[in-house]
């Protein structure tokens, strides 16, 4: 197996006739954090759908563990080991906190060996587990969306804007939580916040108007405040 | 132990106005006897007509849990949920009266109806489930009318009028032993009951409410959803089919009504009606709205000099019951008070969190 768990190399993605993604490469090295950066639109969220096959690219690769991923339909690309995690706290309303995790179980036993794990990432779940996820509040559900996604033997886990809209101090606990979560799988994230961004990740790339523009190491990235002023507005 | 599990106190106890219901359409046909002073195995009397009508409700219950399947559970809107009833109906009719068929005609007929309503479901479903929300349902409604305006004018069905059934034995046919036929169908509707409760307590059918709320959210879990939606389409086909073919028997007919759109409104206006999505919502909504519509049928009031006919105005008190509901109880009438129970179960979960951080900051 390669280093790299995942490699993008020049996809160009289109919904409908806007052309959003014009050349993103990138790729992410086995065990890292890597932060997807860059301003509203500039088609960090889609890069991640496109992954996932919800906006297939027209163009490019997408190769995960060796596998080409473009043209595969969503559940067959979740089914092979990555875990996606969709903004705005995208769980099941309707289904309980039991139910939410339980149809994650891709094998009998999944939810049962990774329980522990989870509960103690997120305490608050055990406690409201025959609760409506509609009925927890917005840190509550955005754990529980990654939850979901650690239910099963996932190698990469998508998380798209964790920190959107919650308070710091839940903030502080998700982090800590993608910090843990990380030891047993790749993360890619897309985060808006870079204060967050910069302690979490390890590594960054920056898409500006559907061009992945550069990419690095987050260390050096800290101190250019060059680029962080030209890609990312006032840090 | 698993016999002891299956039947324990505590399973009784969650259970009891389900368990309350069973019994009662047990009794059903006695009660009604003493109430009426008539004998309910009689061939007539009014605890016979009663027995009649409660078939005919619990006919309307099995439809409308079949629609509530597809429409409740897993959010595909079909208008041509008749299809599958109606066309049960002539496949049941047309075996069974076939005189090179004799007795063995009745069990083809079940059969084949209930194959094809499968077999049906998995086309349309096939064809069409790809796509989204309402032109799915024109589909259906598209599929269901040409099958409807083709019987009503195929003549070796009888065309309009459709045509009766031929002679059932004994114990079977629902004039002579309509009690045996009474207990039946109320089998076959508890176990449709059954079925769809534990259908929807499953993995499958958590499946099923994530596809109704968000499909592509379910398809990054990782479900081809085709297959799920396409299962739905098919079990809730088959079993309009066993309604239809019950409604077959029971009026000992079959036209092409079964195939109109008041079978798919009906079923369609009874599931919001009782709560879409819930278990109960729909058998309440379909045995109260029919039984409703069967008691204010004949009702006359005289106002002065004018007698007005409520059985005329009936579509007319019906839809405004509708939009009453609609508006009073958004979620139908199961529907609301089961969001109210569980907002009520938050508030408390919530209530308790903060109680004990209270007790934790004190200590």
């Amino acid at each position: 197996m390669s280093d790299m768990v995942l490699e993008v190399r020049g996809i160009h993605t289109y919904i409908g006739q806007f052309h959003i993604l014009e050349g993103v490469t990138f790729s992410v090295p086995r065990g890292s954090i890597t932060v997807l950066l860059g301003r509203n639109g500039a088609g960090k969220t889609t890069t991640l759908k496109s992954i996932m096959g919800m906006t297939p690219p027209r163009e490019g690769r997408v190769i995960f563990d060796g596998q080409d991923l473009v043209g595969k339909p969503p559940f067959q690309i979740a089914k092979l080991g990555i875990g996606y995690v969709p903004e705005h706290r995208a769980i099941f309303r309707e289904l309980t906190v039991a139910e939410n995790l339980q149809i994650a179980e891709r094998r009998k036993g999944d939810l049962a060996a990774r329980q522990d794990f989870i509960f103690e990432l997120f305490p608050d779940l055990k406690r409201l587990y025959r609760l409506a996820g509609g009925k927890l509040s917005g840190g509550q559900q955005q754990m529980l969306a990654i939850a979901r996604a650690l239910v099963p033997e996932n190698r990469l886990l998508l998380i798209d804007e964790p920190s959107e809209g919650l308070a710091p101090v839940i903030i502080e606990a998700l982090m800590h939580a993608i910090q843990r979560l990380s030891e047993s799988a790749t993360v890619l994230l897309v985060e808006q916040n870079f204060r967050m961004a910069s302690r979490l990740a390890d590594r960054y790339v920056i898409i500006d108007d559907g061009i992945s523009v550069q990419s690095g190491m987050m260390a050096d990235l800290v101190n250019d405040e060059a680029t962080i002023q030209r890609y990312l507005g006032a840090a | 132990m698993q016999l002891s599990r299956g039947i324990s106190w505590r399973a009784a106890q969650k259970n009891w106005l389900l368990i309350g219901a069973l019994i009662l359409l047990i009794v059903f046909p006695f009660i009604v006897g003493a109430l009426t002073n008539t004998s309910p195995t009689a061939r007539r009397g009014l605890a016979v007509y009663w027995q009649g009508v409660m078939i005919e409700l619990l006919i309307y219950g099995i439809l409308t849990m079949s629609y509530n399947l597809l429409f409740g559970f897993t959010g595909v809107i079909s208008f041509g949920h008749a299809l599958f009833f109606g066309l049960a109906g002539y496949l049941l009719g047309g075996f069974q009266r076939a005189p090179e068929l004799a007795e063995s005609g009745l069990l083809i007929g079940i059969v084949v109806a209930l194959s094809v309503c499968a077999v049906l479901g998995l086309l349309i479903g096939t064809a069409t489930l790809r796509l989204k929300g309402v032109y799915f349902a024109i589909f259906t409604l598209a599929v269901a009318e040409m099958a409807y305006i083709f019987l009503s004018r195929y003549e070796p069905t009888g065309s309009e009028d459709g045509f009766t059934l031929g002679a059932l034995p004994e114990w079977f046919d629902p004039t002579r032993s309509r009690l045996t036929f009474y207990y039946i169908v109320t089998a076959i509707f508890v176990l449709t009951f059954i079925l769809i409760r534990r259908l929807m307590e499953s993995p499958t059918g958590a499946v099923l409410l994530a596809i109704r709320e968000n499909e592509n959210r379910a398809r990054t879990v990782g479900f081809n959803t085709l297959t799920y939606k396409l299962f739905a389409i098919v079990l809730a086909g088959i079993l309009a089919g066993v309604a239809g073919i019950l409604f077959t028997l029971l009026n000992k007919k079959v036209g092409p009504e079964m195939l109109g759109t008041a079978y798919t409104v009906n079923p369609l206006l009874m599931t919001i009606i009782g709560g879409a999505g819930t278990l109960t919502g729909p058998v309440i909504g379909a045995i109260g709205l029919r039984f409703l519509e069967l008691q204010l049928r004949n009702v006359q009031i005289a106002v002065g000099d004018t007698v007005l006919e409520i059985g005329r105005t009936l579509p007319i008190i019906l839809g405004a019951l509708f939009i009453l509901v609609v508006l009073v109880f958004p979620y139908g009438i199961v529907g609301t008070f089961v969001r109210w129970r569980q907002n009520r179960k938050a508030r408390d979960a919530e209530r308790l969190a903060k109680q004990a951080e209270a007790l934790r900051s004190v200590s």
